[in-house]
């Protein structure tokens, strides 16, 4: 689904030089719901403002869904970021000034369905978060909670491959994020690709495989794992063997 | 998408119904000014007879004596003409019509004893007047050609005089008084305002056509005087009327209709013949007395009925919706700016700079339409005003349907050109900035 090679990503200023990304790899399979950690200002953000196509990298090669989206104009970047992928963010950002059936509307209009596509496919997808009672609600409205179930379903409306999510659950107590959490389990179920940027360790553990992020490069959690259990076994297995 | 960007716009234009208002007042303010102004110069530069302008012509002969320096206009050449000028120039059958007119006045009275007389305008013309200007006729016509050498008491009357006299209708063979004298109504015009009153400029361009005419032959017989300008070279003893027919006054209008190119030749040819007539019996003994001829369009220009002032004025209001425009332009870019946020999210969904850019275009020109809308309505109040005040601007202060039309486009447009800067900027908009500061 999403492939990055040696991605580099530097911000330059007249005076500094910032390495965001150094020679970033990562391969996210289809179907995985995947965490991404990391102590703040690691590249968290970066990875994935790069990952949905909302900045652009220095260096490297980045396939999405096949496509090799590097040197990709505006136009041809709006639409695959409008076809494949989906965004949910911490803050939901929702526009406030619409109510949930248009704020669900926003990414169905830029993509050119019919008004009555729309409105299926906005009736679903609110359906789908509960919300469907609401839809003439404006989003001031709304609790936090039910404000990220909007953010999801208007992600999800345009049925993306793709979900990109920032700290979903960052505004929200414990009770709301859980409810949060088992939606977005679901739609991993259901075949979407989920990444999920956080902070919480708890939730880094609902997802298939977890990533850390440190000096704007992977580290692979799982193989950190293996490799302390490999050491541990090593390290304690001529005891066993003594004590046997 | 552009029903949905019109959507968005009216949703952002009533989110910030302060901003708003103040952007709307300065393009409408713009607008009117520029509209007032325009409407103006417009209904003064009109062509007030499209069909036939390049066909009506002005003979002016330069005429004045060698005892003065100078006379008429600044090219030596008079507006108008001597009586016996006009007279000699009558004979003529090279035009294909022509009428010599002067504007004169009576005490106006109907047979109904009980109407008091009014003091009114009058034309006397020839029998082509009508023809020739395109004047229409609701009821019967001009009077006969003959009428032309051998006077008889007829008049044409316009609509307006027709219905305060009469109440209307036909009313062809009914007498009408002129200073207590009973002339026979054989023509009543339709409704009839040519804007100029090209045919004589003389006392003012956009005065009303008047609604008297009688024939011009009957100048001597009944002493019409002169309602118009009357000027001399000439120092000479004038102490009758039938001095004064004589003098070297100008004082007459005169036209002529020629229908070709040819004919225009032929006229001119005919001009120049009569100046070397006129010097054999001793008038005209400048070396450099000659005819001119002037369409409708250079006898405006000629005679300068759109003014420089005008114009000068229509520039000043033109500077003033730039100003008025550069401080859309701030408001815009504020308000703008301050929806960043939105365009990050409009954006990370799937919209392009290209989308991003039109819907807010098609903002500024919702704002534009609206501001242009306003805009129609102050000028309208403003030039209400001012035909309510000045009378000469009756005519003249009013918005017809090109006016109407191009007040919103160019509202429209003007909006467009100062809102591309904000629109261009908010489009390139950073979209991963907003989105976690949000």
């Amino acid at each position: 689904m999403l492939q990055m090679q040696k991605i580099n990503k530097i911000y330059r200023t007249e005076l500094v030089e910032t390495h965001a990304l150094r020679e970033f790899n990562l391969t996210v399979k289809e179907g995985e719901f995947v965490t991404v950690t990391g102590p703040s200002g690691s590249g968290k953000t970066t990875f994935l403002n790069i990952a949905g196509l909302l900045e652009e990298i220095s260096q490297g090669k980045y396939l999405l869904d096949g496509v090799d989206v590097v040197g990709l104009k505006d136009k041809e970047l709006s639409r695959l970021r409008n076809e494949k992928i989906g965004f949910i963010f911490q803050s939901f950002n929702l526009i406030p000034d619409l109510n949930l059936f248009e704020n669900v509307d926003v990414p169905l209009r830029y993509r050119g369905f019919n008004a009555k596509q729309r409105k299926r496919r906005i009736e679903e997808a609110l359906e789908k978060v509960g919300l469907a009672a609401r839809m003439k609600h404006l989003p001031a409205q709304l609790s936090g909670g039910q404000q990220q179930r909007v953010a999801i379903a208007r992600a999800l409306a345009g049925e993306p491959k793709f979900l990109l999510a920032d700290e979903p659950t960052g505004n929200l107590d414990s009770l709301m994020a859980r409810q949060v959490m088992e939606l977005l389990k679901d739609i991993n179920k259901q075949g979407t690709t989920i990444v999920m940027v956080t902070h919480d360790p708890a939730l880094a553990r609902c997802g298939q495989r977890n990533i850390q992020i440190v000096d704007g490069q992977v580290c692979d959690f799982s193989l950190y794992q293996n490799k302390e259990q490999n050491q541990n076994q090593f390290q304690q297995h001529p005891n066993e063997a003594t004590t046997a | 998408m552009f029903k949905y960007y019109l959507h968005m716009a009216w949703k952002s234009l009533i989110a910030t119904p302060v901003v708003t208002s103040l952007m709307l007042l300065a393009i409408a303010l713009g607008i009117a000014t520029c509209m007032g102004t325009l409407t103006i110069h417009h209904m003064m530069s009109m062509d007030p007879i499209p069909e036939k302008s390049q066909q009506l012509f002005a003979p002016q002969l330069k005429s004045y004596g060698n005892t003065v320096t100078s006379f008429g206009m600044n090219d030596g050449f008079s507006d108008q003409l001597t009586h016996q000028d006009a007279i000699n120039l009558r004979h003529s059958k090279v035009a294909f019509r022509q009428t010599a007119m002067l504007k004169t006045g009576f005490a106006v009275q109907s047979d109904n004893a009980d109407v008091a007389p009014k003091l009114k305008s009058a034309r006397a013309a020839d029998s082509d007047f009508f023809a020739m200007f395109n004047a229409p006729f609701a009821y019967g016509n001009t009077w006969d050609k003959k009428i032309d050498e051998q006077p008889v008491e007829v008049a044409v009357i316009g609509e307006k005089l027709n219905q305060e006299l009469y109440g209307g209708g036909d009313n062809v063979g009914k007498n009408i008084f002129l200073n207590q004298k009973a002339y026979r109504i054989v023509g009543i015009l339709k409704h009839w305002e040519p804007s100029p009153m090209f045919y004589d400029l003389t006392g003012g361009s956009f005065n009303r056509a008047e609604q008297i005419f009688i024939p011009f032959s009957l100048l001597p017989v009944h002493e019409l005087p002169s309602w118009g300008s009357n000027s001399s070279w000439k120092n000479e003893d004038v102490y009758t009327y039938q001095d004064k027919l004589k003098s070297e006054t100008h004082w007459i209008q005169y036209w002529v209709e020629l229908t070709d190119v040819q004919q225009q030749q032929s006229y001119r040819e005919y001009l120049s013949g009569y100046i070397n007539e006129q010097k054999k019996i001793g008038r005209f003994n400048r070396d450099d007395a000659t005819a001119d001829l002037k369409n409708v369009i250079q006898w405006l220009t000629y005679n300068e009925v759109v003014s420089e002032d005008n114009s000068v004025l229509v520039g000043l209001s033109f500077l003033l919706l730039v100003v008025c425009l550069v401080n859309t332009i701030g408001l815009l870019l504020a308000k703008f700016l301050r929806r960043a946020p939105e365009v990050g999210v409009r954006r990370a969904l799937g919209a392009s700079k290209a989308q991003v850019f039109l819907q807010h275009l098609i903002e500024v020109g919702l704002l534009g339409f609206s501001g242009g809308l306003l805009g129609i309505l102050l000028a309208q109040l403003g030039l209400w005003l001012l035909r309510s005040n000045y009378g000469s601007y009756e005519m003249l202060a009013n918005m017809d349907m090109t006016m109407l039309l191009t007040a919103p486009v160019l509202a429209i447009s003007t909006s467009i050109i100062a809102g591309l800067y904000p629109a261009w900027k908010i489009c390139r908009t950073q979209p991963s900035i907003y989105l976690k500061s949000q």
